[in-house]
C-alpha cells in the first residue's frame, strides 16, 4: 500500500492541532523535553479491524484515519516479495509443519529445521535467504518518499532475531539448546542477525533522508515475567540487538524497541543498548504499569504505549479510556508516546474507544 | 540409601539434570542424571510410588514455585520437565499395570481460533510433574474435540488456554458444550488476558494466573 498522506485534504475534528510538528513532538518526547501535548501513535490495525474503523470515523483509509486522529508516527512496512505472506517477519521457512505463514501465525513452538542438529558447523545446511532477492529497494524508496515528512516516518523492521532463533529449532528445543549447547544456539541466532543486518542495510540505504525511526524487537516477556533469565538474554540475544541498534543509529534513526509482556528487569539493559523508546508497556503485565515505570525510569528513557489493550480498550467505556489517558498525561508530561499497549489493533476494540483515546490525548 | 537416591533424583529434576551426558547444569556436569538415578533407585528397591511422590512431584512443585516467583525462567523449567520425563519413562510400565496411580486425567488444549501454545505446553509439563496423566489436544481445538475427549474420559479435568482477547471469548461455548456432555466435568482456564472474574463469568470452575496457581487448584479439587 502506497502512502498518500496529505494533511491539507482533511480536517481534524478531534481537537485543535498543537504548536509542534509531529516530528518535533516525537523528538521532544523521547528526549524527555516539554511538549505541547503528548506524542501518540495509533498502532497497526489488523485487516479485520479496518472496516469497522473506517465506517465509524467515516474515512476511506487508515491514512485518512491517522490524519483525523492526528497521531505522530507513520509506519512504513518493509516491502518484501516472498509469497504467500510477503512479509519480512516470515522470511525463514524453519517450520517442519505446514502453517498459515502469516506474521501473527508464525510457528514458534513447532519443530524447526535445526531441531535435531547439534553441530554448529552445520548451520549452513539451512538455505538461508538472501534479502537482496526479496526486499524491494525501489518500493522502499517510493514508500518512504511518499510519506508526509512532517510525520515521524518509522520503518517497521521487527528484525526479531530471538524469536526467529526460537522458530529455527522449535521454541522449547531452542531454549534448552541455549543452555545445553550454547555454541549451536549462537551459530543460528548469529546467522539470523546477519540476515537482518543485510536486509536493514538495503532498506536504510534506499530510504536515506526519508526515514526518521525504526521499530525493532522481540517478545521477551510473558504476563508475569521474563521468559528467559536476564543473564541468558545478555549473553545470547543482546549482542545481536546491539548490532541492529548501532546500525540504525549510524543512519541517524531513532530506535523504538518492542517487547510484549513483563520486561522490567531488562529495561535498563535496553537503555544501555541505545534504545530511544520502549514499546508497548503492556499495562497489565507484572510491573509494567505506568506508575511503576515512572518510578523506575522517568527521565532515563521514553516509552510508547500504556493504554491497556487486554481489557480496558476492549471492554472499557469511553469515559474510562479518557480517564486512563488523563492519568498517563499526569504521570508522563513527556517521555511517553501514548498508544495502545499492543501495536496490533484487533477488531474487538470498539472504534469509540479509539476516538476517546485520541480525544483525550489531543485535548 | 534409598532416601539418598530420592534426594539425588529430586535434585536432578529441580535443577534440570537429564542424564549423565547432559552438560547442564554446569555444576552437575559428569554426574548421573534423572535417567540413571531412577534406574538405580528401582534396582535398589525404591518403589515407583516413592519415586513419583517423594522425588518427582516434590521437585516439580519446587520448580513451579520458583517459576512463579521469577527465580527461574522458561529454559530452566523446560530442562526440569525434561529431567522429569527421563525419569518417568522408567515408571511407565508401573503406570500401565496399575501398580502406581496418577492423580487423574487432565485434558488440555488452546481454544479454537488460538494458535498460541507456549503457556499451554508449560502448564501441561507442570501438570504431568504434579502426578497427572495429560492428554494434550494441541492448538485451535474445536468444541467437538473437547467434547469427544471428555466423553472418552468422563472423570477428566479440562484445561483451556487463550492468548488473545479475540479468542478468549470462544471459551464460553466450549465450557457449555463440555458441561452439557459430561456435567460434572471441572474446567480450568488460563492465558495472558484472562482474569478470575472473566473465568467465573464464562462458567469455568478454576483459573490459574500462572502454572503454580493452576497446580494448586488441581491439587485442591483432587484431594
Amino acid at each position: 500500500m502506497e502512502n498518500k498522506i496529505n494533511n491539507s485534504n482533511l480536517s481534524s475534528p478531534l481537537g485543535a492541532r498543537g504548536s509542534m510538528t509531529h516530528k518535533e513532538r516525537f523528538l521532544a518526547t523521547i528526549a524527555n523535553q516539554p511538549v505541547d501535548r503528548p506524542a501518540s501513535w495509533l498502532g497497526l490495525p489488523v485487516p479485520a479491524a479496518v472496516p469497522g474503523l473506517l465506517e465509524y470515523f467515516k474515512v476511506n483509509s487508515i491514512d485518512e484515519l491517522k490524519i483525523k486522529l492526528d497521531d505522530d508516527i507513520y509506519p512504513i512496512e518493509v516491502p518484501y516479495n516472498f509469497p504467500p505472506s510477503n512479509h519480512i517477519a516470515c522470511a525463514f521457512k524453519f517450520a517442519k509443519v505446514s502453517h498459515d505463514d502469516k506474521p501473527d501465525e508464525r510457528t514458534l513452538t513447532a519443530p524447526g529445521f535445526f531441531e535435531d542438529i547439534d553441530d554448529p558447523t552445520l548451520v549452513d545446511t539451512f538455505p538461508w535467504p538472501d534479502p537482496a532477492l526479496y526486499l524491494d529497494v525501489e518500493a522502499s524508496r517510493r514508500l518512504a518518499m511518499a510519506a508526509n515528512p512532517d510525520y515521524v516516518r518509522m520503518g517497521v523492521m521487527w528484525s526479531a532475531h530471538f524469536q526467529d532463533a526460537c522458530a529455527a529449532f522449535g521454541m522449547e528445543k531452542a531454549l534448552m539448546v541455549m543452555l545445553m549447547n550454547p555454541d549451536m544456539f549462537t551459530a543460528v541466532i548469529d546467522r539470523i542477525t546477519e540476515f537482518y543486518l543485510k536486509a536493514n542495510e538495503l532498506f536504510y540505504e534506499a530510504t536515506k533522508g526519508y526515514l526518521d525511526a525504526v521499530l525493532i524487537g522481540n517478545d521477551f516477556g510473558s504476563q508475569n515475567g521474563l521468559m528467559v533469565d536476564p543473564d541468558s538474554l545478555r549473553t545470547y540475544v543482546f549482542p545481536g540487538t546491539k548490532k541492529l541498534i548501532d546500525q540504525a543509529k549510524r543512519y541517524g534513526l531513532k530506535v523504538i524497541h518492542h517487547s510484549c509482556g513483563s520486561i522490567y528487569p531488562i529495561i535498563q539493559d535496553l537503555i544501555e543498548l541505545g534504545v530511544d523508546s520502549i514499546h508497548p508497556i503492556q499495562a497489565l503485565a507484572a510491573d509494567m504499569d505506568a506508575q511503576t515505570l515512572k518510578k523506575g525510569f522517568a527521565g532515563k528513557t521514553s516509552f510508547c504505549g500504556g493504554v491497556d489493550a487486554q481489557h480496558l480498550l476492549v471492554n472499557g467505556k469511553p469515559n474510562e479510556i479518557t480517564a486512563k489517558v488523563h492519568e498517563l498525561k499526569q504521570l508522563f508530561p513527556t517521555g511517553l508516546i501514548i498508544s495502545p499497549s499492543h501495536e496490533a489493533i484487533l477488531p474487538d476494540i470498539p472504534p469509540a474507544n479509539v476516538e476517546a483515546m485520541f480525544n483525550a490525548i489531543n485535548s | 540409601m534409598n532416601q539418598e537416591l530420592l534426594e539425588k533424583l529430586s535434585e536432578c529434576v529441580e535443577f534440570g539434570k537429564i542424564n549423565l551426558a547432559s552438560p547442564y547444569p554446569p555444576q552437575m556436569k559428569g554426574m548421573p542424571g534423572a535417567d540413571e538415578i531412577t534406574k538405580e533407585a528401582l534396582e535398589a528397591g525404591v518403589t515407583p510410588g516413592e519415586i513419583l511422590n517423594e522425588a518427582l512431584i516434590s521437585a516439580m512443585n519446587k520448580v513451579g514455585q520458583k517459576f512463579s516467583e521469577n527465580k527461574i525462567f522458561v529454559p530452566q523449567m523446560l530442562l526440569s520437565a525434561k529431567a522429569m520425563s527421563a525419569s518417568m519413562i522408567h515408571l511407565k510400565p508401573f503406570f500401565a499395570n496399575g501398580s502406581v496411580k496418577r492423580k487423574g486425567i487432565f485434558i488440555i488444549g488452546t481454544v479454537f481460533g488460538d494458535l498460541h501454545d507456549i503457556g499451554k505446553n508449560l502448564f501441561s509439563m507442570m501438570v504431568e510433574g504434579a502426578g497427572w496423566e495429560v492428554i494434550d489436544l494441541g492448538i485451535d481445538v474445536k468444541i467437538e474435540k473437547f467434547v469427544e475427549a471428555v466423553q472418552q474420559n468422563p472423570n477428566a479435568v479440562v484445561g483451556i488456554s487463550a492468548l488473545l482477547t479475540t479468542t478468549m471469548v470462544h471459551m464460553k461455548p466450549v465450557i457449555e458444550a463440555i458441561k452439557s456432555a459430561v456435567p460434572e466435568t471441572k474446567v480450568i482456564v488460563g492465558g495472558a488476558p484472562l482474569s478470575a472474574e472473566f473465568a467465573a463469568s464464562i462458567g469455568a470452575d478454576g483459573y490459574g494466573k500462572n502454572p503454580q496457581e493452576g497446580i494448586l487448584w488441581l491439587d485442591k479439587i483432587s484431594a
